[in-house]
């Protein structure tokens, strides 16, 4: 018998800390009944208005066809599109920086808010920005960061990075933000109903909007053809963000681009349906530079900031390109069974759920974040609901034959699995194992082992009964049964 | 892994006209290596899978998962392999037990009879991979007796995902909490569905709940000819 | 800072050209299917959807009925300034039904942070969505249409189009010469507490249309 060897394990370099962390927050979570109770009730609500939005379509799968096709010619011509994009911006009095890093991005938002002697800045919601993690960067040199998008407002107050990609504070019930609101914001909240916490939080960013020097945004898409941003927004936040400040900051991926503005008639209602249920949101706005001579008001400054941070090395893996395709629209979060019971949090990425499960090792490196990888039921609901079409699921197992092929994983694991080959490979061995397994558990559970330190199953037995274990296998009852013995 | 799901199975077919063998040298799909990340040692029992199942005409598996493993991760795993073409053709002939029986066979009715409450779990690979979603309701709508009630949340995972059930076992133990709670909400006697990994983690939550509700492959509902009062089909896998 | 600082454009462009010496394969689809229902009716259809998304939509006919309706709509705000796109229709609509509130017009500059209503143009309508496009060029700016608490648009009936590949179409013809232009779909909102729906957040919480045939 011959047991072939790999290359021989090499000891972790990995650092304990982002697993067990993760596994630590997602066990206090996962026994959390009232933030699943909260999650839930929401993502029905999400789920509700959703099968209302895709009713408007005709053909709602050919639609999903069409944005992968969109986002296919964007990803796989980048270069082109990102050149053409840059020029046509720069025609219209805007500034490209490109930032390989975070450390670049936030370098040159900092040497910006230096030279215009910039104090306050007025944020609309950027998952880029969260990944570079700007806002501490700006704080340190004493700049004032309003985040004006309601549920990132609410999350800031708290101190807390968002929870979700789309709906920040979906974690929270309308309870706590009362008593949030009562104890963050200056002056009194007039009642209690929803309403009225939307009117403080607009009466606390009023005076901002209107004093900052800066607006920052992020982008939903960036179109080449005619050189401009499009953002996607309900609240009007964003709209003012980037018309009443004198200088506009845009962050955004390089994977955001799109090729032509007509792309826009299936991507925006896309978009929207999968991200809330609404056909469009209130505002679709487009962005092509500072204002003109010609124009009454707006910025006098536009600069943009296209992120490369791990995206070219994504690109480069042709298998797992598509994930590149993705429009944020936080669809496969909300379907994730794993997402509706440990939450946002728990993992402790910039992106979480499903697509932060598969993006994050290519961001962030595959030897410190493969866990977040393995941590799925390879439900397939994420692959299901994804409107562009990644095939999420599928890159999960893709991340865990990377992480298996080119990082050290635990050598029981690697030996258990050679074991597992082995008897795998003979039918004898097989029954043999099987027997064997049967034959020892059966013993300990009969001495009172299960549960116990002396029970191999014991992650199993913790939360389940173990399954009936049947004395006799079907091979042999077969056999018995065909008269061979 | 379940000797009786598979006794009947085989009961079932045989009923409705059909003779299976069986080929006594097999032994795993692979499946479980593969979602693990080790594809090359996934790949050889892989290989010996098609090697002995290749020259049959059909092959029905009670399993959802393994039946997706064959039919749609095959032609990944094994595309460099010289078993490639036969892994292929093989998929095409590879079917879930209920598919088998409402798509090929063409049949609806197995003769059976269940005079219990019924709800069904569709499980993962069977619904998304497979998109297997009407056959096992209308098999079990046929049988005889049984009232068919539908469960909330029925596409929603039950938290056992392989390995994920013993490496993140509280966040496998809260989707099957989730999942027994939709069960007890329906009243239901039994709890169906057509994956025995599934039935398995299932079973184990409902069983440490003291819930009403045991789990139950699909196949042995169907094996039931004729209801014996005092004998509980589930109870008959451990008295063997 | 120079504004010639490109950060690590080449060092960004090398290893995106380089990742993609291949392609990865293409995805199938069927570029002609159609993904909505033609829009029928436009005229009905957007009444429908303005009602839907919470925009007033008030029939008028001719500059009169236009005139009668801006002034109602004028009166039923609380006290307070309005400001205006400085184009020679609105200035002639308000000549004909002035308002004892005080005015501003955008040739002044923008709108200030506590104008009671804001009042413009538009480029177009948009039936499939209830939509209203402007641009900064053509509609008196930016913050014309976001900054109050009412928003009135004036409309012609012949500015109607049916969906929204005609409105990128219209889109695309006015970019090059504006630098804002935006689709708007009914009142400012936000579910972001339980996901539940509060009408009115930053933007207005009011859009009037007056549509005049």
């Amino acid at each position: 018998m011959t047991i072939a060897t790999g290359p021989s394990p090499k000891p972790s370099t990995r650092p304990p800390g982002a697993e067990s962390k993760f596994h630590h927050d997602a066990a206090i979570k996962a026994a959390d009944d009232a933030h699943r109770t909260t999650v839930r009730r929401n993502i029905d609500t999400y789920n509700v208005a959703v099968d209302t939005g895709k009713a408007r379509f005709s053909d709602w799968e050919a639609a999903r066809r069409r944005c992968q096709q969109i986002k296919w010619e964007a990803v796989n011509h980048l270069d082109r599109y990102l050149v053409e994009f840059e020029e046509n911006i720069k025609r219209r009095g805007g500034h490209v920086f490109w930032a390989a890093s975070s450390e670049e991005a936030r370098n040159y938002v900092l040497e910006l808010a230096a030279a215009r002697g910039v104090k306050t800045v007025v944020k609309s919601k950027s998952m880029v920005t969260e990944e570079v993690h700007l806002n501490p960067a700006l704080e340190a040199r004493g700049i004032q960061v309003w985040e004006t998008d309601l549920g990132e407002y609410i999350v800031q107050l708290r101190d807390e990075p968002p929870y979700h990609i789309l709906t920040p504070a979906m974690h929270l019930s309308h309870a706590q933000i009362l008593q949030l609101f009562r104890e963050k914001i200056p002056g009194d909240i007039e009642g209690e109903s929803h309403e009225e916490l939307v009117a403080a939080a607009r009466r606390a960013l009023r005076r901002a909007f209107f004093s900052a020097e800066m607006g920052i945004s992020g982008a939903n898409f960036l179109v080449a053809d005619a050189g401009m941003v499009a953002i996607s927004t309900n609240e009007g936040n964003g709209r003012l963000c980037t018309s009443v400040p004198p200088i506009h900051v845009v962050f955004a991926g390089i994977e955001k681009i799109i090729p032509r503005l007509q792309d826009l008639a299936t991507l925006w209602p896309v978009l929207t349906t999968a991200g809330t249920g609404q056909f469009l949101t209130t505002y679709g706005t487009l962005i092509g530079g500072p204002r003109t001579a010609e124009e009454i008001d707006g910025p006098r400054e536009f600069h943009l900031i296209l992120l490369d941070n791990g995206r070219s090395r994504l690109l480069a893996d042709i298998e797992q390109r598509e994930v590149l395709h993705c429009i944020r629209c936080g669809a496969c979060l909300n379907a994730c069974p794993v997402y509706r019971n440990i939450g946002g949090h728990a993992y402790g990425t910039t992106y979480m759920g499903p697509i932060g499960s598969v993006l994050t090792p290519h961001l962030r490196g595959l030897d410190e974040y493969q866990h977040l990888s393995f941590a799925s039921s390879l439900c397939g609901a994420c692959s299901e609901v994804c409107p562009v079409r990644i095939d999420l699921a599928h890159h999960l197992l893709h991340n865990r034959r990377n992480a298996v092929d080119r990082t050290p994983r635990p050598w029981r694991e690697r030996l258990a699995m050679r074991l597992w080959r082995w008897a795998m490979l003979d039918g004898r061995r097989f029954r043999m194992a099987g027997t064997l397994g049967r034959m020892a558990l059966l013993t300990l559970y009969g001495a009172g082992a299960q549960q116990t330190k002396m029970d191999p199953l014991h992650a199993w037995t913790e939360a389940r009964e173990a399954p009936p274990l049947a004395p006799v296998s079907f091979h042999d009852r077969w056999r018995r049964s065909h008269g061979k013995h | 892994m379940v000797p009786q799901v598979a006794f009947d199975m085989v009961a079932v077919l045989r009923r409705i006209g059909w003779q299976l063998d069986y080929p006594e040298e097999q032994t795993c799909c692979g499946q479980p290596a593969f979602n693990t990340g080790y594809w090359d040692e996934a790949r050889p029992v892989a290989e010996r899978f098609v090697r002995i199942f290749r020259q049959a005409e059909a092959v029905i598996c009670p399993s959802g998962s393994c039946t997706a493993m064959v039919r749609n991760f095959y032609p990944e795993l094994l595309a460099k392999s010289a078993l490639r073409d036969d892994a292929l053709a093989l998929g095409k002939r590879v079917f879930e037990f209920s598919e088998f029986l409402v798509d090929y066979a063409r049949v609806t009715d197995v003769g059976a009879c269940f005079p219990h409450r019924v709800t069904y779990h569709d499980s993962c690979h069977l619904l998304r991979e497979l998109h297997i979603q009407e056959q096992p309701r209308t098999l079990l709508r046929h049988v005889g007796g049984l009232e068919l009630i539908e469960l909330p949340y029925a596409d929603e995972c039950c938290g056992f995902g392989g390995s994920f059930a013993v490496k993140l076992p509280e966040i496998s133990a809260a989707m099957g909490m989730v999942k027994a709670r939709n069960i007890e909400s329906t009243g239901a006697d039994y709890v169906t569905s057509c994956d025995p990994s599934c039935l398995m983690h299932i079973s184990g939550v409902l069983r440490r709940r003291r819930s009403q509700a045991k789990a139950i492959h699909l196949a042995s509902i169907l094996a039931v000819q004729q209801a014996v009062p005092g004998r509980n089909p589930v109870a008959e896998e451990v008295a063997q | 800072m120079a504004s010639t600082n490109v950060g690590s454009r080449e060092q960004i462009l090398e290893r995106v050209r380089s990742a993609l010496q291949q392609s990865a394969p293409r995805p199938e689809s069927n570029p002609a299917a159609p993904i909505f229902p033609p829009v029928a009716d436009p005229l009905s259809r957007f009444q429908e959807e303005c009602a839907a998304n919470y925009t007033e939509c008030i029939l008028a006919s001719g500059a009169a009925g236009t005139a009668a309706a801006l002034q109602q709509v004028l009166a039923s705000l609380p006290d307070g300034e309005v400001f205006l796109q400085d184009v020679p229709v609105l200035r002639k609509l308000m000549e004909v039904a002035p308002s004892a509130r005080p005015l501003r017009w955008s040739n002044e500059g923008g709108p200030g942070e506590s104008s009671q209503a804001t009042v413009s143009l538009c480029e177009a309508l948009v039936a499939m969505s209830g939509s209203v496009l402007v641009s900064s060029r053509n509609c008196g700016g930016r913050g014309i249409s976001v900054v109050a608490p009412c928003h009135v648009v004036l409309a012609g009936i012949d500015q109607l189009l049916p969906d929204l590949d005609a409105a990128l179409d219209r889109i695309r013809q006015i970019a090059p010469h504006s630098s804002f232009v935006g689709l708007i779909t009914g009142t400012s909102r936000t579910s972001d507490i339980e996901k539940k729906l509060v009408i009115g957040a930053h933007g207005p919480q009011r859009v009037v249309v007056i549509l005049q045939n």
